[in-house]
């Protein structure tokens, strides 16, 4: 349809203008798949570890409100142990044993899934689990483990909010700039009579092949940057490795569409707002 | 035949106390050439802009074959009923004259789809008000104020409209090209039945009509030079 051959063509005629809505967009994009990959990435990780760590269970002797230590409690022996471990509750078990004697402290029951820990923590008492031994998982050690992690995640979050309001911000301007550069051809468009959603579409197509443009360039930068931006935000021990995947790259072409059709609204708001003949007028 | 008609117009435009139209009304017939004459600042091009749809009246009506203006699709009234040939000459100025053409028939969804035979039918109009190849492949905004007119002209005739609406079409022109533009616009109204308006200061120009109008103070003064 002519529509579209004419969209194509202002592209071109607007080189300018059009460059420089790329290059925003394009930066805007890269950020925002850089962040974005971070942040799915460290979602995952921190989802494996909370699956991990609420899996594992520990017991040990409750401390006494006087003294500090452990005297005087109840002791478990390893035979104890043995029982509580012959569970269907569990997928595996870590028996701590020391100098020959049972050592239920130490010891690691891994559950099957979390949400058995109250069934299994009943099935110990009934096997003969003391009331002075508590059940527990190791909250502090998780939160050591992950906190490096929630640390990049929230950098992450904050950097793509930024980004996408800066962005959305950069559009929205740049597309009333365009609209009053442009109001004069509006006016031709509409006293020839082309119709206000035919303008209008066209107006749309021009946007959607440059944010397309931007999208697949982004993409690409965006991943080849990820990882080292990762790397020089990561505190935490080791390697951490992303990976952009195809969810994260529809999330990403879905906002940038988003950001495309917020500015087309403005752009529709304001051409509505104009009949051919008041543009036209304003000129002569 | 009647064509348009204008039944009592008034018109003003916003915030301003004085009407530029005070209950004008006239008619329009196919194949004849008027004329509209007045000083500047009369109101010709107010009367143009409410017969081609761009703007609309609150006071009276204007008739298109019979039916009221307010109430048909302006959009495609303008695209396929009627040219305009403006006075500022309203042109994409960053596309080639050809292309000015070939647009304005794809708005008006011209029969012709094939791009080469359209632009081959734009070429030979724009040939016919004295616009070469080598001219009509160049940016509107390359062009001379006269050559701008004339692509202006070939325009408003691209999509074979009933009416041809024509706001000082030949003030930009040489006497020689004046002459065969007009020659242009009188045989499409003798011959091919087209309802040609002309606002003018041009003797030349009222000299070929069929009718003359004049505008003075609000109001038309019907077969009469002012
Ligand atoms: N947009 C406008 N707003 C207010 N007044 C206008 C506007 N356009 C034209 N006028 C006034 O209306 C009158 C008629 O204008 P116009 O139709 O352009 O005259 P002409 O074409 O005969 O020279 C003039 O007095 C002009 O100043
Ligand atoms: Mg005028």
């Amino acid at each position: 349809m002519y529509v579209f051959e004419h969209a194509l063509l202002n592209l071109g005629k607007n080189k300018g203008r059009n460059i420089l809505l790329g290059i925003m967009l394009f930066a805007v994009i890269a950020s925002a798949v850089i962040a974005l990959s971070i942040f799915n990435a460290t979602d995952s990780i921190i989802e494996n570890a909370r699956i991990e760590f609420n899996t594992m269970i520990q017991i040990r002797p409750q401390r006494r409100q006087m003294g500090g230590n452990d005297n005087g409690a109840s002791t478990v022996t390893l035979e104890d142990l043995h029982r509580f471990a012959d569970s269907d509750y569990l997928s595996g078990v870590q028996i701590g044993v020391g100098g020959g004697f049972a050592r239920g402290n130490e010891t690691v029951f891994y559950l099957r899934s979390p949400e058995l820990l109250y069934a299994f923590e009943a099935e110990m008492r009934e096997k003969g689990l003391p009331d002075d031994w508590a059940v527990f998982r190791d909250e502090s050690s998780y939160r050591r483990m992950i906190a490096p992690i929630e640390n990049l995640q929230d950098i992450s979050l904050t950097f793509l909010i930024v980004v996408m309001l800066f962005g959305a911000a950069i559009m929205i301007l740049l597309s009333v700039i365009a609209i009053r550069e442009r109001k004069y051809e509006i006016g031709v468009l509409r006293a020839m009579g082309m119709k206000k959603n035919k303008v209008v579409l066209c107006l749309w197509v021009e946007t959607i092949v440059i944010t397309f443009v931007c999208f697949v360039f982004g993409i690409i930068v965006g991943t080849v940057l990820s990882n080292p931006v990762a790397g020089a935000l990561w505190t935490g021990e080791g390697q951490i490795n992303i990976a952009l995947n195809g969810i994260t790259a529809l999330q990403i072409l879905g906002a940038s569409l988003l950001l495309a059709t917020i500015t087309g609204a403005v752009s529709v708001s304001r051409i509505t707002k104009y009949e051919p003949i008041k543009i036209l007028m304003e000129r002569n | 035949m009647k064509c348009l008609e204008i039944a009592d117009v008034t018109y003003r435009y916003d915030g301003s106390t004085e009407a530029v139209l005070k209950g004008v009304s006239a008619v329009f017939e196919k194949g004849k050439v008027y004329t509209i004459i007045g000083q500047s600042g009369a109101g010709k091009s107010t009367l143009l802009s409410l017969i081609s749809g761009l703007d609309t009246c609150k006071e009276g009506e204007v008739y298109y074959n019979g039916k009221k203006l307010r109430n048909l699709d302006r959009d495609e009234y303008r695209s396929k009923s009627i040219g305009v040939i403006f006075q500022g000459y309203n042109l994409l100025l960053n596309s080639t004259a050809v292309y000015n053409i070939t647009l304005s028939m794809n708005i008006s969804e011209s029969d012709i789809k094939d791009k080469k035979a359209q632009k081959e039918i734009a070429y030979a109009l724009l040939e016919k008000v004295g616009i070469d190849r080598e001219t009509a492949d160049r940016k509107i905004l390359q062009l001379s104020g006269g050559e701008q007119q004339r692509v202006g002209i070939a325009r408003a005739l691209s999509h074979d409209p009933d009416v041809i609406i024509a706001d000082e079409p030949t003030g930009n022109l040489d006497e020689a090209t004046e002459a065969s533009v007009l020659e242009i616009l009188t045989r499409l109204a003798h011959e091919e039945n087209k309802c040609v308006i002309i606002v003018t200061h041009s003797e030349n120009v009222t000299a070929i009509a069929d009718e003359v109008i004049g505008i003075r103070a609000g109001k038309l003064l019907i077969g009469e030079k002012v």
